[in-house]
C-alpha cells in the first residue's frame, strides 16, 4: 500500500473505530456502575418493605417482584433456618447467612444478594447480575450506534479532504512531467504548502545542475566537432594530393603527409576521450597509493624517442618515495600531457626537466622547459579546452590538440591538486607545478 | 597567377599550397592575419585565399581593412559547413566567393580561376588573342586550333601577359608572377621562358621593349 491517500484514510478510520470502541467501553463501564448503585438501592428498598409487612402479603409472582429472568427472588427463613417463603421455587439461592450485599455464583450465573435480619427472620432479596450487564450494554450500544452510522460520512469527508490536501503534489508531478532535457526551467515555488516546498526547491536545484551539465556537454560536443574538422580537412586534402600524384616519389611523399594527418586526428580523438574520462562522476576506479617518481620514469621512457628526435634533453630529478593517493591511469595521463607539451613546444636542442619532490608534506611534480613559455595574459586561458596560446601557433607543425592542459587541470581537480604556471629552466620557458596535498 | 594563401593550420596550408601549385598557380603562404596584411601591401598577388580563423588578426578583419583601402583583388574564403553566419559575414565584408571545409582542391582551383577571369572582365574560360587560344581551366594552349605543349613556367608567363594585353610588364613584375617567396629565382629565367614561348607560339606574339619589359604584340599583328 503505497498511496498516501489510501494509507491516511485507513489509519484515520482505524483511529475512529478505536475511539468509538473506547467510548462504548467507557459508556458500558459507567452505565454498569450506575446500574449497580440503582439496583442495589432497589434490593435494599425491597428488603425493607418486606420486613415491614407480613411476608404473607408478598404474594408469589407479584408485580413488585417483576417476572422472567430479571425478576427478583425473595427468600425468607425463620430463626431456625426453616424456609418460610420462596418467591420463585425454580430458583435456588444459597442459604446465605452473611448479611448485607454479596455477590454469589450459582448454576444460573452470578447473583446479587441482599440479606437483612428483621424480627427473627432472615429476609434475602436477590437479582441476577446479568440484568445489570444487559442494561449497561444496551446503554453503551445506544451511544455508539449513531457514531458508527456517521463513520461512512467521516470516511467520505476524509477521502475528499486528503485528495484536496494532496493536490499540490499532483500539480508538482504535472510540472515535473512537462520538463524535458530541452526544457529545464525551474518549477514554481509559490502557492505550495510548506511540506511540498522543500521537495520542489530541491528539485529546482537538481534541474539547474542538470541544465548546466547539459549546456557544458553540448558546448563540449560542438567544440569537439569543430576541432575534429580541422585535422579531417587536412586529411581530406592530403588524400586528394596522394590521388593526384603522378610519380611514385610524389605519391609516397603525399602518403607520408597523409599518415601525419591521420596521426594528428587520432591524437585529437584520444585526447577527447581522455578528457571525457575525466568528466566528474565518470571514473569509479578505487584510489590507490602511487609512486609519482615511478610514473614519471614510465612516461619519460615513453616520450624519450620524441624528445631525442627533436634533440631535446629530457631528464628526471627525483626525490625517492614521493607518493600520492589517486587514480594511477589518470596520473600517468597528467604527467604524459605535461611532458608531451613541453617537448612539443620547446625548440630543437632545448631542455625539459621533470622534478618529483615533497614540500611541507605535499607531493610536487614539476615539468620545466626552456621553450617559448606562455605569456601572462595567456596563462589562465591555456587551461580552457581548445585554446592554443601564441606559442602553440608559432610552434607550427608541432601543433597539439589544444586539450593537454585542460586534461591536466581536470585530473588535478579530481585529486584535489593545484596546477600553477611559472618560469621554467633557469628562469626561461615554462614550468608547470602540480601540488598534491598531503 | 600568384595567389596569397592565409591559413593557420600547417597541414591544411601545406596541402593547399601544393595543390594550387600543381594547378599552375604560384602560391605564397602566410599563417596569421598580420603577415597576410603585410603581404597584401606588396600588391604582387592576384588573389587571396583566406581562412577566417586566423590568429593575431582575424580573416574578417584582414578582408574588411583590405576593402576599405580600396583593394579590389578577388578574395575567396575558406569556411566551415555549419558556419553560415561566418560565410555571410565574409561575403558581406567583401569576399567574392567561398569554399566549405573539407573542400576539393580541384574545386578551389576552378573557383579561383573563375574569380580571376571575372576580375579581368571575362566570362569565358578561354582567352582568344588573335590566333592564340588559352584555356585557363584546362591550361591548354592552341595556336590556329593546334595544341601546343608549354611548361608550367611558360604558361604562368603567358597568363600574366594575357591578363594585361597592351601593358608592358617589367622583368620584376614577371618574376613576381613566376616565383613564390620560397622559390629560388633563376637568373635570366624570364628571358629563357620568353624565348621558349616565342619559339612555340610564333616570334611576333611577344614584343620586347628594351630596358622596360615585355608586352603582347597587337592582336592583328599576332594574328598574322
Amino acid at each position: 500500500m503505497t498511496s498516501i491517500r489510501y494509507r491516511l484514510l485507513v489509519w484515520l478510520l482505524i483511529g475512529a473505530v478505536v475511539a468509538i470502541a473506547g467510548a462504548a467501553i467507557g459508556t458500558y463501564l459507567r452505565a454498569r456502575d450506575e446500574a449497580n448503585a440503582l439496583f442495589d438501592y432497589q434490593l435494599k428498598q425491597m428488603a425493607a418493605s418486606l420486613t415491614d409487612a407480613p411476608f404473607a402479603a408478598v404474594a408469589p409472582n407479584s408485580p413488585a417482584l417483576g417476572s422472567g429472568a430479571d425478576a427478583l427472588v425473595v427468600q425468607i427463613w425463620d430463626r431456625n433456618g426453616v424456609q418460610l417463603f420462596l418467591s420463585q421455587p425454580r430458583r435456588t439461592l444459597p442459604q446465605h447467612a452473611q448479611l448485607g450485599f454479596t455477590t454469589v455464583a450459582t448454576e444460573h450465573g452470578e447473583w446479587r444478594v441482599f440479606s437483612t435480619l428483621a424480627e427473627g427472620q432472615v429476609v434475602q432479596v436477590a437479582q441476577p447480575m446479568s440484568a445489570r450487564r444487559e442494561l449497561a450494554a444496551s446503554m453503551a450500544l445506544r451511544t455508539i450506534v449513531p457514531l458508527l452510522a456517521a463513520l461512512p460520512f467521516l470516511a467520505l469527508f476524509a477521502w475528499l479532504t486528503i485528495a484536496r490536501g494532496l493536490s499540490p503534489l499532483d500539480r508538482v508531478a504535472d510540472a515535473v512531467a512537462s520538463r524535458s532535457p530541452t526544457v529545464l526551467e525551474p518549477l514554481s515555488e509559490t502557492g505550495l504548502p510548506s511540506e511540498v516546498r522543500p521537495l520542489v526547491h530541491a528539485l529546482n536545484g537538481l534541474l539547474e545542475q542538470l541544465d548546466q551539465a547539459l549546456v557544458a556537454q553540448r558546448s563540449f560536443i560542438a567544440d569537439a566537432a569543430h576541432e575534429l574538422r580541422t585535422p579531417l580537412t587536412a586529411v581530406h586534402l592530403q588524400a586528394q594530393l596522394a590521388e593526384r600524384a603522378s610519380t611514385d616519389a610524389e605519391r609516397s611523399a603525399a602518403l607520408y603527409e597523409l599518415k601525419g594527418g591521420l596521426e594528428r586526428a587520432t591524437r585529437l580523438s584520444e585526447q577527447l576521450l581522455a578528457l571525457a574520462r575525466e568528466e566528474p562522476g565518470v571514473s569509479n576506479r578505487a584510489p590507490v597509493d602511487i609512486d609519482i617518481g615511478a610514473t614519471a620514469r614510465t612516461v619519460i621512457a615513453d616520450l624519450a624517442p620524441l624528445a631525442a628526435a627533436k634533440g631535446i634533453d629530457l631528464g628526471l630529478n627525483e626525490t625517492p618515495g614521493v607518493h600520492m593517493h589517486g587514480d594511477a591511469d589518470a596520473l600517468a595521463t597528467l604527467v604524459s600531457n605535461l611532458v608531451d607539451n613541453a617537448v612539443r613546444y620547446t625548440n630543437p636542442g632545448g631542455r625539459v626537466d621533470v622534478l618529483v619532490r615533497s614540500d611541507a608534506g605535499a607531493s610536487l611534480l614539476e615539468v620545466r622547459d626552456n621553450g617559448p613559455g606562455i605569456s601572462m595574459e595567456d596563462r589562465e586561458r591555456v587551461f580552457d579546452r581548445f585554446y592554443r596560446g601564441a606559442a602553440a601557433h608559432a610552434a607550427g607543425a608541432a601543433r597539439g590538440s589544444g586539450l593537454g592542459l585542460a586534461i591536466v587541470r581536470r585530473i588535478a581537480e579530481r585529486h584535489g591538486a593545484t596546477v600553477t604556471l611559472g618560469p621554467g629552466v633557469d628562469g626561461k620557458g615554462l614550468g608547470v607545478t602540480v601540488r598534491f596535498p598531503a | 597567377m600568384r595567389i596569397l594563401l592565409a591559413e593557420d593550420d600547417p597541414m591544411i596550408g601545406a596541402s593547399v599550397r601544393r595543390g594550387l601549385t600543381q594547378d599552375g598557380f604560384t602560391v605564397d603562404w602566410v599563417e596569421d592575419g598580420r603577415a597576410a596584411e603585410a603581404a597584401l601591401s606588396d600588391r604582387i598577388h592576384d588573389a587571396l585565399v583566406l581562412d577566417l580563423g586566423l590568429p593575431r588578426k582575424s580573416g574578417l578583419d584582414v578582408l574588411g581593412a583590405m576593402r576599405r583601402r580600396g583593394d579590389a583583388r578577388p578574395v575567396l574564403i575558406l569556411t566551415a559547413r555549419d558556419a553560415v553566419a561566418d560565410r555571410v559575414a565574409g561575403l558581406d565584408a567583401g569576399a567574392d566567393d567561398y569554399v566549405v571545409k573539407p573542400f576539393d582542391l580541384g574545386e578551389l582551383s576552378a573557383r579561383l580561376r573563375a574569380l580571376l577571369r571575372r576580375g579581368a572582365g571575362r566570362a569565358e574560360p578561354v582567352v582568344i588573342y588573335g590566333s592564340l587560344a588559352f584555356n585557363a581551366s584546362t591550361r591548354e594552349v592552341r595556336v590556329n586550333g593546334e595544341p601546343v605543349q608549354l611548361s608550367a613556367r611558360e604558361l604562368a608567363l603567358l597568363e600574366a601577359l594575357l591578363a594585361r594585353p597592351g601593358a608592358i610588364l617589367s622583368r620584376a613584375q614577371l618574376e613576381d608572377k613566376l616565383y613564390g617567396w620560397s622559390d629560388p629565382v633563376e637568373s635570366n629565367a624570364v628571358e629563357v621562358h620568353i624565348h621558349a614561348l616565342r619559339r612555340k607560339l610564333g616570334a611576333d606574339l611577344i614584343r620586347n621593349i628594351r630596358g622596360v619589359g615585355w608586352m603582347l604584340a597587337r592582336r592583328d599583328s599576332a594574328a598574322a
